[in-house]
């Protein structure tokens, strides 16, 4: 493994991977997660992920040195060659009318159809990397590369909750209303993140996204069923 | 002894005014911040002083306080920024355990000196403890501050099983004139060259008018060349530089990941410090090496 250990303060390390978004250092940053929680259960408080490094809370203070010795032993960590398994999660969309708030903008952009942009939208399996931005707020890589745009300049004051939408090389789904910087390209009636249930989110990080289209009635109808809490979003 | 549910009445809830304890720990991997009181200090003096578990959830008040009246028997502190408070139209001080009888009326007026203020209570106040936290957070708590006309519960002692105390606590002001700020060289504190590390070192920041829970912005740019980095987690006290070279400080509402490179991370005392800072104030970092 390529990685890199720096101890920003005595309770505070992050471990860095090559600054890439790539499905092998996800894989790679889960097994040293892995490794790191089950040999040092008492002595880390919180590991948080971005795309390429890990960021251990520690409980305890350590020195330099002691840190150098952690990278060694994390070096030694035998990588499994088989991959973790994942879940795949479908995810309704509706893209129609209202919901569509930037889809027209979107395919000016790109000079495609606003159908083409939304088939360009449902076909990858998006890899969840992890959670940010918001609470429940999934990171999700895969995006078609013609659907890369840039952010907007200037981020709208307030973006609707549920709305799905796209910024740079990622998509995601908001799950509260937010001020945002993404283009909003559809909406989802589930709720996604509920801090009532223990976890408060579904899918887990590894698991794979796939977006569904519905029309507005099903809109409506699966954001009555969610509200109502009868329904639980779909797995294979 | 009997405690009682009672509430306070807000006849005007103030201008940014939250219950607040010391945070949500351990759900940032489901992108769910720490939140938390910004002056962890200040919750510490006022829980001490009313005998409250340290971690017993205060109100938390900014820029203009809010007017209250009690149901019941309580008693109350404040610390924090300093403010003029006001018991039944008496001047109450700063500090001092103040004996609450049943409606009597609690203003507090505009902040004096300092950012953020707390009024503490006997045992805490009593709202929903969501995910083992106290602390309002959009989306996490079913509120986020305090609306005119609102309540928020506390459990009223009457008997008394200690005599009020005769506190001579005195609340050092001295803290609100530290300037210097310590941090620790961040992540990406590397990527910069030295000339800009002086630069940073050296320089005076003021504190601009962009600050709230989740952030404060500071006024003076640093013109860098830094590449933007993939999104990596970030933390209370995290010192982001943007492309346009304005810094960012993340404070207890911020955000668990961000994109913007992380040049320095304030040391947790002094993250308590910086919180009370007010716009145009101004404050010099300090490497701890």
């Amino acid at each position: 493994m390529d990685i890199k250990l720096k101890l920003i303060q005595s309770r505070l390390l992050e471990i860095s991977w090559p600054k890439e978004i790539s499905p092998k250092t996800l894989s790679e940053m889960i097994e040293v997660k892995r490794f790191l929680e089950k040999e040092y259960t008492e002595g880390i408080k919180e590991i948080r992920m971005g795309y390429h490094c890990l960021s251990l809370k520690l409980q305890i203070e350590i020195t330099k040195e002691e840190a150098e010795e952690l990278l060694e032993e994390i070096q030694a960590v035998k990588l499994e060659i088989q991959v973790p398994t994942s879940k795949l999660w479908t995810i309704p969309v509706c893209y129609d009318g209202e919901w569509g708030i930037d889809l027209e903008k979107i395919s000016k952009i790109h000079n495609l159809s606003p159908e083409e942009i939304i088939k360009r939208h449902l076909s990858p399996e998006y890899l969840l990397y992890f959670y940010g931005f918001l609470p429940g707020f999934m990171y999700l890589g895969g995006l078609d590369e013609t659907l890369n745009t840039p952010r907007k300049s200037n981020p709208d004051r307030s973006v609707p909750a549920g709305s799905v939408a796209i910024g740079g090389k990622q998509t995601g789904i908001y799950p509260s209303e937010s001020p945002g910087g993404w283009h909003v390209l559809g909406n989802c009636p589930i709720s996604i993140f509920d801090i009532n249930q223990n976890p408060p989110v579904k899918a887990q990080v590894n698991d794979k996204i796939k977006f569904k289209a519905i029309d507005l009635d099903e809109y409506k109808e699966l954001k009555a069923l969610s509200k109502a809490g009868k329904y639980q979003l779909q797995h294979d | 002894m009997i405690k009682l549910p009672s509430y306070i009445h807000f006849v005007q809830p103030g201008l940014m005014t939250s219950v607040q304890d010391l945070g949500r720990f351990g759900l940032a991997e489901y992108g769910i911040p720490y939140s938390g009181a910004m002056d962890r200090y200040a919750v510490a003096q006022v829980n001490f002083i009313l005998r409250n578990p340290k971690d017993a959830a205060v109100l938390e008040m900014s820029g203009i306080g809010p007017e209250m009246v009690f149901e019941h028997e309580t008693r109350i502190v404040f610390a924090g920024a300093d403010t003029e408070v006001y018991l039944n139209q008496k001047p109450v001080k700063y500090g001092q355990i103040v004996d609450i009888k049943p409606d009597d009326h609690v203003l507090v007026k505009k902040i004096k000196k300092g950012q953020w203020a707390y009024m503490g209570i006997q045992g805490g106040f009593e709202t929903e403890t969501v995910a083992e936290s106290k602390s309002w957070f959009e989306g996490i708590t079913p509120r986020t501050r305090v609306h005119k006309g609102e309540t928020i519960c506390y459990l009223s002692e009457a008997e008394r099983y200690y005599h009020p105390v005769e506190t001579k606590a005195k609340i050092r002001s001295d803290w609100f004139r530290i300037s210097k700020i310590k941090v620790y060289p961040g992540p990406e504190w590397d990527l910069l060259p030295q000339l800009l590390h002086n630069r940073i070192l050296n320089k005076a920041f003021r504190i601009s008018d962009m600050i709230d829970r989740m952030a404060y912005q500071l006024e003076e740019k640093i013109s860098h060349e830094l590449d933007p980095i993939l999104t990596s987690p970030v933390y209370p006290g995290t010192v982001q530089l943007t492309p346009s070279g304005k810094l960012i400080v993340l404070m207890r509402d911020g955000q668990v990941t961000g994109g913007y490179p992380r040049i320095l991370q304030v040391e947790n005392a002094s993250l308590n410090v910086l919180s009370q800072k007010t716009p145009k104030e101004k404050i010099t970092f300090t490497l701890i090496s």
